[in-house]
């Protein structure tokens, strides 16, 4: 039996002691999978030998932290305020998120305004004297100008280590203003990987959220995700369900009725993983147990786990066949067009293992792929979720895959390697380095561009749009210069540095 | 203990943030053409700083060392326990064998100041070694990224110019460095830079711009020394650099609060210098001459827009920013094109010490034209005294970011987006300021005015 989650704790236990997540991994994805040992793991067996090994080295590029993941929930729940217990510097991040949530919310048809997190503007004299009143200040400033339905408070590098007491300021003001106020410790240098900051929001929300007398909604299913267009809503239409999006763009009530849902989903395990298990086990919400919606196979698979958890068996089959007879053609001429094409996928681990499968349903090689963590098994447990072993399986194994933490210096070898035509990416920072080795990126930022049967058609769509920008990037790759030394460039191996050290004071 | 609120209503509290921390002038370094930060920080410091005022402000990209190129140790729980002085060597020796960089500044962020690691001792010791490095201490709680930036700047001047120019006794007549706007922090800095170096450089003299495009990098930084005097464009920033500077090189400076925008501010300003310098006056004249030739052939024809333009111009207008724009675009709208000012914030956290002194500016925005200024940090208060203000009988224009969005819709007015964040703007070279500026900022002022007549 895997390990139930700890709701009673006030802290997420985070990823890499839940689930063992490494940052640092080169090989072949059956390998790594292999490794994992995903159904050892998932038994609470310790596996032979050490651990799933980690090659880290002495160089590293500026990642991304927890707390920015909280920001991107957190922060994104329309009727709820945010508060950053920190330093100015952590507030820069309302800009971004800012931007992404005013674009999201038009997206998905809201209204359009700008979000809601106050930075608690910490400064010398509080790492000193601890900022208790700073943090009461600002939740009464968030009370007093949005009276939000719930505030979220988040700690930051400076509140850990000077030890600020941010439950016990939460329980008082949460006593006085009768709103839940829900404190998520997400220190960027707790985890070595931001995907903690998922489900240190997901672990707030479920301890002072979420409805424990829930009053069940047998058409209800709860669709775990970001900001992404709204693709799910006439997908499961068809199976006469509603859907529940939750945690961006969400009201605190979506977040409430979590435990009424007849079902959870996810569009990636990475995301979804620990809340979809917690409601499972704390609120009896099952969670669809299935390959993710991407591809066929996946869809399919997918689909018909979702029909036999809301017991809507009789609808799904025929939908499944209509709908693979209604994309046929429009994928078959998109294979036409993409024939010889070399995709690399460079995203976060499960989405990878969806935009892989996606990609070779295409008929796109793709012999690379780049994830910036990966989790040897999720917090259900259950291998129907092995999305790196559903890809093996139904699609194949992938020669270069490998986990690197979002550096740029490793992702050209592994580029050079591959030489693809294209690369997938969703998060910032790998896809400036491509474009000056002359490599177009397709930017998913509507996160639903590569679901269900639709999604195959989209995302050859966007492939034959970006394969056109080619012309952009050729003229750029032949007038700048990348920053790494020549003798860098040439190496072969780009995780060198962490497997020789010694190179560095040759 | 009570915070205590100033009489718009602001506390500690920070909404809708208009400012990177100290750590965030990193961007200072990526500025400098063949600079190179190196960040002693958490894992997500970096990433902030950059998508915050490098990407979701005008889109204007990372370059060469910025972005996800920019080398950090993205400290974890072992350094915060045991101290992050072993790995930032570590970083800082592979840094040097894979990055190529004529100069390399090492960045503290919180959790180091906090630890209390040595960066001081660690960074010596390469510097011992000749190689080009310096550090500055830029925890986030120490400030702002205006702040970050003068300190970032007196570092590489104490710890590399100095070490490194030559013939440092030497000045150079006509020679100025230039401390002006903040890199990445004002949206259109690339531009603006490179016009402020062209009209200077046009009234006779040869320019340090020191950021930029149009900066020669670190060869330029140790010709500082050798400058006759300098300038300080902007009402506050700066201002303690060139202190320094007065004391560490005995070179004088001068202090021209306003940015130059438009054909009379820009002559005004250049007289400034030229005198200041003790220079001869015929030669900036018949530069002002020149530009004026060409800019008043623009505004001559721009002129039958603005005389008979059948459906409403706006007439008032808030300017909320930075104060170095703040301060320059009501000069220009006020002299220029006679608008009225109607609310003016200052959002930068300027220093207590220099607040008087720019509010001054306000006081005589022309002959007969003067106005008062809010200095205020926190965004929701400054949504909320925007929506207060009366601006008469239509709707005002108002310069602000994309915070402001909402409220000029609330507001039915128009939006320019003139400062961080500008997050619906696409800026290259884009400049707002002396002669070739001011017309595009007049193009995008009355493109945004006049495309919601229909």
């Amino acid at each position: 039996m895997p390990k139930k989650i700890n709701l009673d704790i006030a802290e997420v236990e985070s990823r890499e002691h839940r689930l063992g997540t490494i940052i640092a991994w080169d090989g072949k994805a059956s390998d790594l999978h292999r490794e994992s040992g995903y159904e050892s793991r998932a038994c609470g067996k310790k596996k032979d030998g050490c651990r799933l090994c980690e090659v880290k080295g002495p160089f590293t590029q500026g990642s991304v932290c927890s707390e920015q993941m909280v920001e991107c929930q957190a922060g994104n729940v329309r009727d709820a305020v945010l508060i950053q217990h920190s330093p100015i510097g952590c507030g820069a991040g309302q800009v971004p998120y800012n931007s992404i949530y005013r674009n999201g919310l038009a997206m998905r048809h809201h209204k359009v305004e700008n979000i809601r997190i106050i930075n608690t503007n910490l400064i010398e004299s509080d790492m000193v004297f601890g900022a208790a009143a700073k943090l009461k200040q600002s939740i009464d400033d968030a009370w007093e100008r949005y009276q939000p339905k719930a505030i979220f408070i988040a700690t930051s590098c400076a509140t850990g280590i000077i030890g600020e007491d941010m439950e016990s300021i939460a329980r008082e003001k949460e006593a006085e203003l009768k709103i839940p106020i829900i404190p998520i410790a997400c220190e960027g240098f707790r985890s070595k990987h931001w995907s903690t900051g998922f489900d240190a929001t997901q672990h707030g929300i479920l301890r002072q959220l979420v409805k424990r007398n829930p009053k069940k909604q047998e058409d209800l299913v709860n669709v775990i995700n970001l900001w992404g267009s709204d693709v799910f809503t006439p997908m499961l239409a068809n199976l006469n369900l509603r859907v529940n999006y939750v945690v961006d763009l969400a009201s605190v009530d979506d977040l409430e009725q979590l435990s009424e849902a007849a079902a959870t989903v996810g569009f990636c395990y990475t995301l979804s993983s620990y809340m979809a298990a917690a409601l499972e086990q704390h609120f009896g919400v099952p969670e669809v147990k299935a390959p993710m919606p991407y591809g066929f196979a996946g869809t399919d698979a997918w689909l018909r786990e979702i029909a036999k958890v809301t017991h809507r068996e009789d609808l799904v089959e025929q939908f499944i066949e209509a709908e693979h007879k209604r994309v046929a053609p429009r994928i078959a001429e998109l294979k036409q067009k993409l024939k010889g094409i070399k995709g690399y996928v460079a995203t976060g681990s499960a989405y990878a293992h969806g935009l892989i499968q996606v990609l070779r349903e295409l008929d796109v090689e793709v012999n690379g792929s780049l994830v910036f963590h990966h989790d040897p098994v999720y917090d259900s447990g259950d291998p129907r979720e092995d999305s790196l072993g559903h890809l093996i399986e139904n699609y194949g194994d992938v020669g270069s895959f490998n986990v690197s933490n979002r550096q740029q210096y490793q992702f050209y070898g592994l580029l050079k390697e591959v030489n693809p035509d294209f690369i997938l990416i969703r998060h910032n920072g790998l896809a400036p380095l491509a474009s000056r080795m002359g490599i177009p990126a397709a930017p998913l930022g509507d996160e639903h561009i590569a679901i269900g049967y639709d999604g195959i058609v989209n995302l050859g769509e966007s492939i034959l749009d970006v394969l056109a920008h080619k012309k952009f990037h050729d003229d750029i790759k032949a007038h700048t210069k990348l920053p790494y030394k020549k003798w860098w460039l040439e190496q072969k191996d780009p995780y060198l540095l962490a497997k020789h050290p010694e190179v560095i004071n040759e | 203990m009570a915070i205590n609120k100033d009489k718009n209503g602001q506390t500690n509290s920070i909404n809708q943030v208009r400012y990177g921390c100290a750590l965030g002038a990193l961007h200072s370094v990526t500025a400098i053409p063949g600079a190179m930060p190196i960040a002693h920080c958490g894992p997500g410091c970096v990433d902030k700083q950059y998508t915050s005022l490098a990407f979701y402000n005008g889109f204007q990209g990372g370059g060469y060392a910025g972005g996800s190129v920019t080398p950090s140790d993205n400290l974890g729980e072992n350094e915060v326990i045991f101290g992050g002085e072993k790995k930032l060597s570590e970083l800082i020796s592979a840094t040097l064998k894979i990055m190529e960089a004529d100069l390399f500044v090492v960045l503290n962020g919180c959790i180091g100041e906090i630890v209390g690691d040595d960066v001081s001792s660690v960074v010596s010791k390469f510097q011992e070694k000749y190689v080009p490095i310096v550090y500055a201490e830029t925890g986030g709680f120490k400030g702002n990224n205006f702040i970050g930036h003068e300190i970032i700047t007196e570092a590489i001047i104490e710890q590399y110019v100095d070490k490194y120019a030559v013939d440092k006794d030497k000045k150079i007549k006509g020679l100025i460095n230039v401390w002006s706007e903040l890199p990445f922090q004002n949206t259109f800095w690339r531009g603006d830079l490179v016009e402020l170096k062209r009209v200077i450089e046009g009234a006779g003299f040869q320019v340090n711009i020191l950021f930029g495009n149009g900066s020669k990098g670190i060869e330029e930084w140790k010709t500082i020394p050798n400058a006759q005097f300098n300038l300080v464009v902007s009402p506050w920033m700066g201002l303690s650099t060139a202190k320094y500077l007065e004391k560490k090189y005995n070179q004088p400076y001068l202090h021209i609060p306003v940015l130059p925008i438009g054909a009379g501010q820009t002559a005004e300003f250049l007289r400034q210098i030229v005198e200041f310098a003790g220079l001869d006056i015929t030669h900036v004249d018949e530069f002002i001459k020149r530009e004026e030739k060409e800019y008043y052939y623009y505004l001559e024809h721009f002129t039958d827009f603005y005389a008979e333009y059948w459906w409403g111009l706006p007439a008032t207008y808030a300017v909320v920013g930075d104060s170095i724009y703040n301060l320059a675009i009501n000069k220009f709208l006020v002299n220029q094109l006679g608008l009225i000012p109607g609310k003016q914030i200052i959002t930068d956290k300027a220093p207590e010490k220099y607040r008087e002194a720019i509010a001054k500016e306000y006081a005589h925005l022309a002959e007969d034209v003067a106005t008062t200024v809010e200095f205020v940090e926190d965004g929701y208060i400054v949504g909320e005294i925007l929506r207060k203000t009366d601006f008469g009988h239509k709707p005002p224009i108002i310069f602000g970011t994309t915070w402001e969005r909402d409220t000029a819709k609330a507001l039915n007015g128009n939006i320019v987006e003139i400062g961080f964040p500008a997050s619906y703007e696409v800026v290259l070279n884009k400049t707002y300021i002396g002669y070739r500026g001011a017309l595009t900022l007049l193009e995008n002022i009355f493109t945004a005015a006049i495309s919601k007549s229909a």
